[in-house]
């Protein structure tokens, strides 16, 4: 009798991040960390403060360079 | 004079584990700071034979590369590479000759950092706007290694150990000598072979 092959349940979906660390953000843009501090620093990529003062760049932030030219 | 966390009392078990994972999980930054603050260091050292090539290479009679066109529809040419991604640029206005700073990112997008007529003053402005950039970095990294440590050791006072590590990474040099053979082996391709 023939079995029905066996359907590895898929994982579910990871949800997007709302935001990213510095590090996370300088692998995304391919730079350096200086860079992105530079880009902080000049208000060019706003950021915002998590709970334990750390920085942290908004998904949206990073989109918006990303898709910039 | 600050003084260094450890100066008055040895570091604990407890405090070594934690900088030892601190160090081990904040290597790329440990890696990175120092590489950068020294490059600033370096230009800020030479920023007046910096200034000098820049206007040298404005003063060519006519450019060698192409042009690179902003949004606004000026057209800059390589005076200097500084590091990273960063570069001087030139244009020919109607009666001066204007600089900028720019840096280039792998996906196209570009920012000018500083500009004006007078290249000195132009990396004078750089340099005191990294100068800052830096200490922002230096800011989150306290921040990161705060969070990083009270979640592994939750109710420890680890203030020293994070105050030792900060520290450490914005005080540390690139050691000259592994920086020299470094660039001297992109340079020329791993060394003479006999």
């Amino acid at each position: 009798m023939d079995t029905l092959p066996k359907v590895e349940p898929r994982p579910a979906p990871a949800p997007e991040r709302l935001a990213y660390s510095v590090e996370e953000a300088a692998a995304m843009l391919g730079v350096n960390y200086f860079s992105v501090y530079r880009l902080i620093q000049r208000g060019k990529l706003k950021v915002c403060r998590a709970m334990s003062r750390k920085l942290l760049v908004p998904r949206s932030e990073l989109l918006k360079l990303l898709k910039t030219d | 004079m600050n003084q260094h966390p450890f100066a008055n009392r040895r570091p604990t078990p407890l405090e070594d584990r934690a900088y030892a994972e601190a160090r081990q999980h904040f290597a790329e930054h440990l890696n990175q700071y120092p590489a950068s603050h020294d490059a600033m260091k370096n230009l800020e050292r030479n920023l007046a034979s910096t200034a000098l090539a820049v206007s040298a290479a404005a003063a060519k009679s006519s450019p060698q590369e192409s042009p690179i066109q902003t949004g606004d529809g000026v057209q800059w040419y390589r005076a200097i590479d500084l590091f990273d991604n960063l570069r001087v640029l030139y244009r020919r206005a109607l009666y001066a000759v204007e600089f900028a700073v720019m840096e280039f990112f792998p996906n196209g997008h570009y920012e000018i950092w500083n500009r004006g007529y007078n290249a000195l003053d132009v990396l004078r402005a750089f340099v005191s706007e990294q100068r800052q950039a830096l200490q922002t970095w230096a800011d989150d990294l306290k921040a990161q290694v705060a969070e990083f440590l009270a979640e592994k050791n939750p109710g420890e006072d680890l203030s020293r150990v994070i105050e030792a590590f900060v520290l450490k990474c914005t005080t540390e040099s690139v050691p000259r000598k592994q920086t020299i053979s470094h660039s001297h082996e992109q340079k020329y391709g791993g060394g003479i072979h006999i």
